[in-house]
């Protein structure tokens, strides 16, 4: 709360008043403010962020692509940079918009973009099962892991685990956090000390923090414990992980738990203090999908673009410039899937792209999934 | 075998048409019966989603309330990655949750318990296969209906009924090429015999005229004996010509012997008297020698069905006036009264004159040399007919058919080549009439009819 950090406090001081507002609030959680609330690891200041580069006249007929991504301009620029080195005949117009508008945008106008990539997989997944995407045949397209792809339609291009970040002070005192258990442990032990020094998303305001949660669940009902220590220790409830990242680094949360690991690594390069920990007993994988829209306008443009996306040079770039992870299964080495499964082999759970993904956007089911959180965060506050 | 028409390629083409028929029907079948198959395997997805779904319904803040399984989504999915829709809907059809305005089904429920209907949808341009559950919730007071509707795409559907097709369209496709090659082999047995009689008949000799003995199926049997029963006549005839033509050497051998011995007798005198005696009867002998042989010839020539002469229209009377003309000086000389009876209208008949007057010339002949006294033409009307009567011996009636074969001669006393009723008989087969022999006017002599065919006005 330093007052010479004024871009922080609204952050701080909404999250404060949400742990307080939300248990009010939320029976009128409708579906548009579900909507509202998907807005991932971007914060949400820049209105509209984009990067463009022009067509090169040669001898290929110029081509617009537009491509609509909840990708921030750092990681995504290498990607564009590499790919208009190869194609220049197209003169690209990236967007980076929150999945919110993303998806938004689409639905008003699904004829503006000829690809759409989002962190937020039920949304795209949604849009790709409602026929809204195109399939692409190619060999890499035929040749990309079953896992990583739905149809010929959905790719996921990414592989970003789930993870925790620990400040060395807690290690220090208190010993190694290297998994869900050890935190559970951890917790429920020093739930005094911790006190408020946690932080972890809101599912009732981010969409992607309700993935995680709807998705951890599943896999064990000792997450709901792992909710309930979450509550005794009071902890703070962020809607992006930039938000959390903020508070980390100021040193305000010691803890924080289901971070997007891309953004993490990204962030805390140059803080080597904040340990970042791809738990060992399970990590979530969350993925970037990209589809190319059934009315994309320049669609030869956007089969080269996602071509070149999930092509053996699209995730080489991926894999050295980036923080994303690259898929592709002849990719070895650091920021490759592959090196991450040797690291933590069966822990990892991919978020599964399936017909699964639709029952989290159901509204009925969201609103089952948060009373019985917002149950499970109080229990113990209670007592 | 392929070349023109053939028995084989007819048996072939009728019997593999039908088959074709037939087999493209099964094909259809198997196709429809694939469907039905698929659709009544994947139902069961439908079936098992749409109770999970149903299941979790309950009654919540007076409203219908759902924990919706995503297990129960991930079972509508197979490999085939099928798109997925589901929808909660109320006892009014308001739409409770759901990710797709799914419509109705209107059909009526066979019971009021737990019903589920099937049907192909399209929704948004996406042909789907949707269940439709109607059940209700029962509490302890409340008993709530609602439906759970479920769809999926078909693709997971087709790909099993093309599979299921495939399957099939193999067996079918082996049983078709068996029923071809066991087609082959029937149409091949069924035809041997076919074969063997060609064999049969090509392996002859070809100067044999024996009867062919094979045993045959009974359709072919036929065709053999009425090949056995042309060789028979052809061996008839061949026996005919046989003895003809041993008759006419013999014939011709007894003349010329006479002139060679009458030469040799007359070469051992050296009176030329003698041999102009001699002479006189070489002459006599060469001329009735030269007469048989023309007489052969026209036999011959008469037999000889190839030969077939153009006819024209004729008049009976002219016919016979010439014919009496042509002989009464003969007749007259020896002393035989040769006169005509002509009908009273004229005769007209298509025919060949010239064989005819030869007809006539014979009859004209044989009655003088038989002693006849008197000889009549008669022209017959109705029906046309030319008759020669005469007054001589006659023939007896037993022995008259037998005139008619040639060199048969009732008397040998008497000279003749025994050719002339022969050849008449042959002229009157030439021109279609039938030749007849009776007894003269008054049961005296001969009459010897020719009776043409009678386009009697």
């Amino acid at each position: 709360m330093s007052p010479r950090r004024p871009s922080m406090t609204p952050f701080l001081r909404r999250a404060g008043r949400r742990r307080l507002a939300w248990l009010l609030a939320f029976p009128l959680a409708l579906p548009l403010t579900f909507l509202l609330a998907f807005s991932l690891a971007i914060p949400a200041v820049h209105a509209e962020e984009s990067l463009r580069y022009p067509a090169t006249p040669g001898g290929d007929a110029t081509s617009a692509l537009v491509i609509h991504g909840a990708l921030d301009l750092p990681q995504v620029r290498p990607l564009l940079d590499a790919f208009h080195r190869d194609h220049p005949q197209f003169a690209i117009h990236y967007r980076n918009l929150t999945t919110l508008a993303l998806h938004e945008r689409f639905l008003k106008a699904p004829a503006e973009a000829d690809v759409l990539i989002s962190s937020a997989m039920p949304w795209q997944y949604r849009l790709a099962n409602d026929g809204q995407a195109q399939p692409l045949q190619t060999p890499a397209a035929r040749r990309w892991p079953a896992w990583a792809r739905w149809r010929s339609e959905l790719f996921a291009v990414t592989f970003e685990p789930i993870v925790m970040v620990v400040n060395e002070a807690i290690i220090e005192r208190f010993g190694e956090v290297r998994s869900h258990a050890d935190l559970l442990a951890l917790l429920e032990r020093q739930s005094e000390s911790l006190r408020g020094r946690v932080v972890t998303y809101d599912p009732a305001i981010s969409g992607a923090g309700y993935t995680y949660a709807i998705e951890e669940s599943r896999l064990s009902p000792r997450y709901w414990e792992l909710v309930a220590a979450l509550g005794e220790a009071e902890a703070a409830l962020a809607g992006t992980t930039g938000e959390m990242l903020e508070g980390l680094i100021e040193g305000r949360y010691l803890v924080g738990y289901n971070l997007l690991g891309s953004y993490a690594r990204e962030r805390l390069a140059d803080h080597p203090r904040l340990k970042i920990v791809v738990p060992e007993d399970y990590a979530l994988v969350t993925q970037r999908l990209a589809l190319v829209p059934r009315l994309a306008p320049h669609p030869e443009a956007a089969r080269r673009f996602l071509d070149y996306l999930i092509g053996e040079t699209g995730q080489g770039v991926l894999a050295r410039e980036t923080t994303l992870g690259a898929i592709h299964p002849s990719l070895e080495g650091p920021g490759t899937a592959a090196a991450l499964r040797r690291q933590r082999g069966e822990a990892l759970r991919p978020i599964t792209l399936g017909p699964g993904l639709l029952a989290t956007l159901d509204d009925l089911k969201r609103e089952a999934l948060l009373t019985r959180w917002r149950r499970e965060f109080m229990r113990r506050q209670r007592r | 075998m392929t070349r023109g028409d053939s028995l084989s390629r007819r048996l072939l083409v009728w019997l593999l048409l039908p088959l074709l028929v037939l087999g493209s029907l099964m094909l259809l079948q198997a196709w429809f019966e694939a469907r039905r198959t698929a659709d009544r395997a994947f139902d069961r997805l439908l079936e098992a989603a749409s109770l999970a779904i149903a299941e979790q319904v309950q009654w919540q803040d007076d409203r219908l309330w759902l924990d919706l399984p995503p297990a129960a989504l991930e079972m509508l999915a197979t490999d085939a990655e099928e798109r997925v829709f589901y929808s909660l809907v109320d006892r009014r059809g308001r739409m409770i949750t759901g990710n797709a305005e799914l419509p109705g089904d209107d059909r009526e429920a066979v019971s009021d318990d737990d019903t589920l209907l099937y049907r192909d949808v399209t929704w948004q341009g996406l042909s789907l296969r949707q269940g439709v559950r109607r059940t209700r919730l029962e509490d302890w007071q409340l008993r709530e209906p609602f439906e759970v509707r479920v769809a999926h795409s078909r693709e997971g559907r087709d790909a099993l009924a093309a599979e299921l097709w495939r399957a099939n369209l193999a067996m079918i496709l082996a049983m078709a090429a068996l029923a071809i090659v066991a087609l082959l082999l029937a149409i091949r047995t069924a035809l041997a015999p076919l074969t063997r009689l060609r064999r049969a008949i090509r392996s002859r000799d070809p100067r044999t005229l024996a009867p062919l003995e094979l045993r045959l199926p009974r359709e072919l049997a036929e065709l053999r004996d009425t090949v056995n029963d042309l060789l028979a006549r052809m061996r008839r005839v061949r026996a005919n010509q046989e003895r003809f033509i041993g008759d006419a050497s013999h014939q011709l051998r007894t003349p010329l012997a006479g002139l060679s011995a009458r030469a040799e007798l007359a070469l051992r005198q050296d009176d030329p008297v003698r041999w102009r005696e001699a002479l006189v009867a070489m002459q006599a002998t060469s001329t009735r020698t030269a007469r048989l042989a023309m007489q052969l010839l026209s036999l011959t020539r008469l037999a000889n069905p190839e030969y077939r002469p153009e006819r024209a229209p004729l008049s009976l009377n002219a016919i016979a006036r010439e014919a009496v003309r042509e002989h009464w000086t003969a007749c007259h000389r020896a002393g035989v009264d040769l006169g005509v009876a002509s009908a009273a209208a004229d005769v007209e008949i298509l025919g060949i004159d010239w064989q005819l007057a030869e007809a006539l010339g014979n009859l004209i002949d044989n009655a003088r040399r038989y002693g006849a006294r008197h000889v009549t033409i008669r022209v017959g009307e109705q029906p046309p007919s030319l008759a020669v009567e005469d007054d001589g011996p006659g023939i007896p009636a037993a022995r008259r058919t037998l005139m008619l074969r040639p060199f048969h001669r009732d008397r040998d006393d008497l000279e003749g080549s025994g050719l002339g009723l022969a050849i008449v008989d042959g002229i009157a087969r030439t021109h279609g009439a039938r030749l007849a022999m009776s007894a003269g006017p008054g049961g005296v002599g001969l009459r010897v009819t020719l009776r043409f065919p009678g386009d009697t006005p």
